[in-house]
């Protein structure tokens, strides 16, 4: 029984980030299975995949497609073999139809003219052949996260794909959407097919895949049955030592309301809301965490919060006082810290030093100014002191900051937003793309704040890590707050209904909106 | 890296695309047939030696003669027998100090202006307005006749307030049309470097305008304005203080270089040392970090307008006060705004290589035009300096080469020696 | 009230002004003298091949700034391909586009693969191509300010047979020359191209998600590379109109930021060539004004403000877009906040009256 895929010895080093993303790897993938391609962040699992399909070349190593050795080179060299990739990211062209979308590259034409009507019509016909139904004369930019999913993996399947590379598919979707794929899934491998699933979900792998193959730093550790493994015994394998996966922490001591929105309705990208009537409130000494998929309004909570965008109607108090329609700076002057989803944007500014970077939120009174000049010994203190708190290795107060790894950068952040001990901390994915060592870092450091009385507020997609660190959670769903849970309504089960958008007690259902 | 290797880096390149650019004229210079090496050596003799100089050699060594039939070798650069050149690059220099602080200014808080030239004009107009409309009205209220009959303790108040009334003017006229086109980008994102392109072309034609019709005074062949009066004047070096002084003659470098010196350090300060140039540098190329920390980047966008648009208006009050003394028709079209851009870029927008740059840049092109009168086109000059720009651009090309070269050499060095790192 | 009314009526309310507008429009060119109109048609060519050459390389994800430096380049090939050699003119056109489009070839070189920061890049081309042009006209052909000689042909009028006799709309159709109709013919060209061919829908596609084209195996930089390329020969045939087709010599500089007008077309115009057609007739109007300003004797506007009429229009339409952008969303954010804070209190107040949360 000849293996779909066989990779042998694959090696390959970036010199530019000095790092060895795959260290005599070999991995294999039987026809028609459903394989989950397991490990953390940096891992390698994704360098693998993209040297499978073309995207990158190995240093050394040999690949075998159904038997045959192979050599790819280029994404086509991958398409060739019936290799298809759908990635992380989506890659549409934001106004072409989702029949351009999939025919992007292999346009049907005459002599470079194009038939649209043909083009339509094709695209129509694969998706009902597969059972993925799409209106090919929608528009990308139109359409949800879902169905660009299937756009996505719809453009595989036209390219003749056998071997189906999943990169993160959950990641995006809602978990009735995610139900739906994995009925994809399956009926994409009962047709033949072979599902290479990356994820970091383990949940995931137990409910859809038949073998796990597990990644660490480089290396792959072993590949096993599913129905053999435990995900606590996958969690060990994945990061190499006993998971803990609580964090320390007393129970709350909740005071005053720091922190109160009322009513939000904040507009989103192409006029319709992202936040629609929104009510919270975080007490001193408590953390708030915001749960729900990613798109469902949490960044532009976060960011009307913050003062980054403009509240259309209703209110936002910060201990008492109004702030719905004050500037960012006044806000921070109150108390209100902002540790932003993107630190490399937003947290961050990679072309000047660290001095530069850490003095942004207070430069403009003293210490470390008066009347427009600079008083550098202060700025260079500050700097030092968060690299003494944080413990921000391989950081010097003056120099550049664009060589330091994603860790030491979220400490810097951290470092500067902490420093002065703020009333309300709004900490949106705090934890995103760090490795194992600076989550706890930073789980511990919001802990700690949280019991110097600080009201936090924290949005994650991670759901671990907001059932880990909140005393209470609300769910946000296509802009509203589902419910708030704590005690021991604060279950999984119950979240993840939330999170879907169901109702957790027999009431009589909200009245038709939108 | 220690820090002198790093300073020793960063002479390297600007130096290196120098040396590319001229050779790579070079060729243009084989196709007038003539002898690169002649032309390079009568270039910077013309542009920045002393009397007499003809060989590179001479730029820092000249033989002269003792007066007793023999010859003695002097320091080039301080032998100033029948004026040297570098006071007249010195003298060309001041404008472009100016223009390109004003240039550096406005690209520092991220705004790609390109409006020196207009603010330029328009401070030049100002300034040859008030240069002598004001004295005019200040010799009527005191009944004088003129500046020769004027008393000297008139004549020394006047010296002092019409230049600064007349370059004050000009920096407030070249700041608000810097201002312009900084509002229409801040409020309505109208890119800035085709409205300042535009509002130039307007601004060159209003001046052109100005000099044909309202403010003409005389009806040659070619409009020009009034003269400043005397008072107006900012006398140069080799007519005033340093008459005497021989390496000065023939160039009117005066006070206004000791503006601009002034300018950019204060410029260097403004961006370095005060939370205002701070906000610019921050608001600039990551405008998301600069509105999350809540820095106003618009409102330090349009300051730094205008004060760039200030430091242009200045430029042309001094080339006026000081060097011209009126308008021409067609001095509006010298582009010594827009070469003002080009020395920023060649600076990196670093203030102290603005002050190395510029009398560079002013002594090729006064080279490349004193060559003409030898067969080459002094547009030499300019296609000296677009190679250069583009060599000094491929900086990141060129580094990575280099770092590809030292990485193949560590790599082997390493296979040589160690196994692979695990 | 009024809003209410404006609302409901939005749709024929658009299409009422729009119709009017257009009626205006004809109404006022039809009491404009009609060389006034032809010298519009005909002075807007390099607006229209110039933008063009915009548009293209846009939609390839690449703003062409350059665009000033080829249009100088191709006036001056053109009539150096023709000094002294009694060549026919549309040689001269050729030779102008090919330089142009060899132009854009080392342009596209120094900015992909070399990475040259593309203002700076822009800029210096710009610059060299200035000097340059002068250089050689001196060295080559000892000519100084002005490249002329009895030698040099113009590009002749063109009659067209029929249509040069339809009633009122003929004499502002035919005549002109060929580059003139070339440009027309460019506009419907690029059209399909860009909308209709495969090379088209890959240029759209690079410029819009340059990693999705990657992803399918388009090779971006070939595409870019050609784009910049067809931008570069088109910007050449804007110069190449200039110096042959009004006047047959050059003058230096004689684009004279034409080149940038003609990005300012493009934006205009959204980036789309059918708008940039007429947005590029509306220049060449205002520049065919001022001209035709100077010459009346009556009026006594004195030229060099008159000249400026084509920059200021510029100006005056960066902001009309400016605006248009801003009021619509502006727009969009007052009626946002109307409609959905409506809905929410309702359910707000559904919600107090009927059940718990």
């Amino acid at each position: 029984m000849v293996n779909a895929v066989e990779m042998r010895n694959i090696r390959k080093y970036f010199s530019s980030s000095n790092v060895l993303a795959s260290d005599n790897v070999s991995f294999s993938v039987r026809q028609g299975e459903i394989h989950a391609l397991v490990g953390e962040n940096g891992a390698g699992k994704t360098t693998l995949m993209n040297i499978l399909y073309g995207l990158i070349a190995p240093d050394a190593g040999e690949i075998a497609i159904n038997g045959k050795p192979a050599r790819i080179n280029h994404p086509d060299d991958a398409i060739a073999l019936g290799i298809g990739m759908v990635h992380q990211h989506f890659k549409l062209v934001p106004s072409f139809t989702i029949a351009e979308n999939i025919m992007l590259g292999i346009e049907p034409n005459r002599a470079g003219f194009i038939d649209g009507r043909d083009e339509a019509e094709a695209v129509r016909k694969l998706g009902a052949e597969f059972g993925l139904p799409v209106n090919p004369t929608l528009r990308a930019n139109e359409i949800s996260v879902g169905m660009q999913q299937r756009v996505e993996i719809l453009k595989t399947l036209q390219r003749n794909a056998q071997i189906l590379i999943l990169d993160e598919p959950t990641a995006v979707l809602t978990p009735q959407e995610v139900r739906e794929l994995y009925g994809v899934i399956r009926k994409l491998a009962a047709s033949g097919r072979t599902i290479i699933l990356i994820t970091h979900k383990l949940l995931e792998v137990k409910d859809v895949a038949e073998r796990v193959s597990i990644m660490r730093r480089g290396q792959m550790i072993g590949t096993y049955n599913v129905a053999d493994v435990t995900i606590k015994q996958m969690a060990d394998l994945m990061v190499g030592r006993e998971v803990i996966l609580q964090v320390d922490k007393t129970p709350a001591q909740p005071g005053e309301v720091m922190l109160r929105a009322e009513n939000l309705l904040v507009a989103g990208a192409g006029g319709m809301p992202a936040v629609f009537g929104v009510s919270l409130e975080v007490r001193a000494g408590e953390i708030l965490g915001i749960a729900g998929v990613n798109g469902n309004g949490q960044t532009e909570l976060v960011e009307a919060l913050a003062g980054l965008r403009p509240v259309d109607v209703g209110t936002i108090e910060l201990a008492g006082h109004d702030i719905t329609h004050e500037p960012v700076r006044a806000r921070r002057t109150r108390g209100m810290a902002h540790i932003p989803e993107d630190r490399l944007i937003m947290g961050l500014n990679l072309k000047t030093n660290l001095d530069e970077n850490v003095v942004v939120t207070h430069y403009f009174h003293p210490p470390y100014s008066t009347r427009s000049r600079f008083h550098f010994p202060a700025v260079r203190q500050l700097a030092q002191r968060i690299i003494n708190a944080f413990q921000v290795r391989s950081a010097r107060v003056g120099e550049a900051i664009n060589t330091l790894s994603g860790g030491n950068l979220q400490k810097i952040v951290l470092g500067r937003e902490l420093d002065g001990s703020p009333q309300v901390i709004i900490a949106n994915q705090p934890t995103r793309g760090l490795d194992v060592g600076s989550i706890e870092f930073v789980h511990r450091t919001l802990v700690a704040e949280r019991d110097k009385g600080a009201a936090i507020l924290l949005v994650s997609v991670e759901l671990d890590e907001i059932m880990a660190l909140s005393d209470r959670v609300a769910v946000m769903f296509e802009g509203r707050i589902m419910g708030t849970l704590s005690g021991p309504e604060l279950t999984v089960q119950n979240v993840g209904i939330l999170m879907a958008g169901g109702m957790l007690h027999e009431t009589a259902p909200l009245p038709q909106a939108i | 890296m220690t820090t002198f290797r790093r300073s020793l880096e960063n002479l390297f390149i600007p130096f290196s695309a120098i040396v590319l650019g001229l050779i790579a004229s070079s060729i243009f210079v084989l196709m007038a047939n003539t002898n690169p090496i002649d032309a390079y050596q009568r270039l910077f003799c013309e542009g920045f030696g002393p009397r007499g100089c003809e060989t590179f050699g001479n730029l820092l060594f000249i033989g002269v003669s003792d007066g007793q039939g023999g010859t003695q070798t002097v320091f080039a650069p301080t032998y100033g027998e029948g004026g040297h050149r570098l006071a007249i690059v010195l003298e060309r220099a001041t404008p472009l100090i100016l223009t390109a602080l004003s240039a550096t200014v406005a690209f520092q808080a991220g705004m790609f202006s390109i409006g020196m030239d207009g603010q330029f004009v328009l401070g030049a107009i100002v300034a040859v307005f008030l240069g002598y409309w004001l004295p005019d009205q200040i010799y009527l209220i005191a009944g004088v006749e003129g500046y020769d009959a004027a008393p000297q303790a008139m004549r020394t108040i006047m010296h002092l307030i019409v230049p600064l009334i007349a370059m004050s003017a000009a920096m407030a006229v070249g700041a608000f049309y810097s201002w312009i086109a900084g509002y229409l980008k801040v409020k309505l994102n109208v890119n800035e470097l085709i409205s300042t392109i535009i509002l130039n072309a307007i601004a060159v034609q209003l001046v052109g305008y100005l000099v044909n019709f309202p403010l003409r005074s005389d009806f040659n062949n070619i409009a020009r304005t009034r003269r400043i009066d005397d008072s107006a004047w900012l006398i140069p070096f080799n007519r005033g203080i340093f008459a005497d002084i021989e390496w000065f003659s023939g160039a009117r470098v005066g006070v206004g270089l000791l503006i601009a010196i002034g300018a950019a350090i204060g410029v260097w300060y403004f961006l370095w040392r005060t939370t205002m140039g701070y906000e610019q540098r921050m608001a600039r190329g990551s405008s998301l970090f600069a509105r999350f920390g809540g820095i106003p980047s618009g409102k330090a966008a349009l300051r730094a307008m205008l004060i760039s648009g200030a430091l242009s208006g200045i430029a042309g009050a001094i080339a006026i006060l000081g060097v011209e003394r009126r308008v021409v028709d067609g001095f509006a079209l010298s582009g010594t705004g827009f070469e003002g851009v080009l020395v920023a870029i060649l600076a990196k927008e670093s203030v102290l290589g603005i002050l190395l740059f510029a009398p560079f840049f002013a002594g090729l092109q006064q080279g490349a035009t004193n060559l003409q009168f030898g067969n080459l086109p002094r547009q030499l000059g300019g296609i000296i300096i677009a190679f250069i720009i583009l060599f000094s651009a491929m900086e990141q090309y060129l580094r990575k080469r280099l770092a590809d070269v030292s990485e193949l050499r560590r790599a082997r060095q390493r296979k040589l020696s160690t196994e692979v790192p695990t | 009230m009024i809003d209410n009314v404006l609302t409901t009526y939005r749709q024929p309310l658009r299409s009422a002004a729009l119709i009017g507008g257009i009626a205006l429009l004809l109404l006022l060119l039809a009491s404009l003298p009609i060389t006034l109109l032809q010298s519009s048609i005909r002075l807007s060519t390099p607006y229209v091949l110039g933008s063009l050459a915009a548009i293209i390389a846009s939609r390839a994800g690449v703003l062409n700034l350059a665009i000033e430096g080829k249009m100088l380049l191709g006036s001056f090939i053109a009539v150096a391909m023709l000094y002294r050699t009694g060549l026919d003119p549309m040689v001269g056109v050729l030779a102008s586009s090919m330089a142009g489009a060899l132009l854009g070839l080392i342009f596209a070189l120094l900015y992909l693969r070399i990475r040259i920061n593309l203002i700076i890049l822009a800029l210096a081309v710009n610059l060299f191509v200035a000097n340059a042009t002068v250089f050689f006209m001196r060295v080559w052909f000892g000519a100084y300010g002005t490249l002329a000689d009895p030698s040099i042909r113009g590009l002749p009028n063109i009659r067209l047979p029929v249509i040069a006799d339809i009633p009122f709309l003929g004499p502002l159709l035919s005549g002109y020359n060929i580059v003139v109709y070339i440009g027309w013919l460019m506009v419907i060209v690029i059209w399909v191209v860009l909308y209709r061919t495969v090379f088209g829908r890959h240029i759209r596609a690079v410029g819009e998600n340059k990693e999705a084209a990657e992803s399918v195996g388009i090779n971006v930089t070939r595409v870019q590379v050609f784009a910049l390329m067809v931008s570069g020969a088109l910007a050449g045939l804007a110069g190449s109109f200039l110096s042959l087709g009004i006047l047959s010599q050059f003058v230096e500089n004689m684009t004279a930021g034409r080149g940038w007008i003609a990005i300012t077309v493009s934006l205009f115009a959204f980036v789309r060539p059918i708008p940039a057609f007429f947005t590029a007739l509306f220049f060449g109007f205002s520049e065919a004004l001022s001209f035709y300003l100077q010459s009346q004797p009556g009026l006594n506007l004195p030229p060099d403000l008159v000249l400026a009429f084509p920059q200021i229009a510029t100006i005056l339409a960066l902001i009309a877009v400016a605006l248009r952008i801003r009021g619509s969303e502006l727009l969009k954010r007052r009626n946002f906040a109307t409609q959905f804070g409506k809905e929410l209190r309702n359910l707000r107040d559904g919600v107090f009256v009927g059940g718990q949360n």
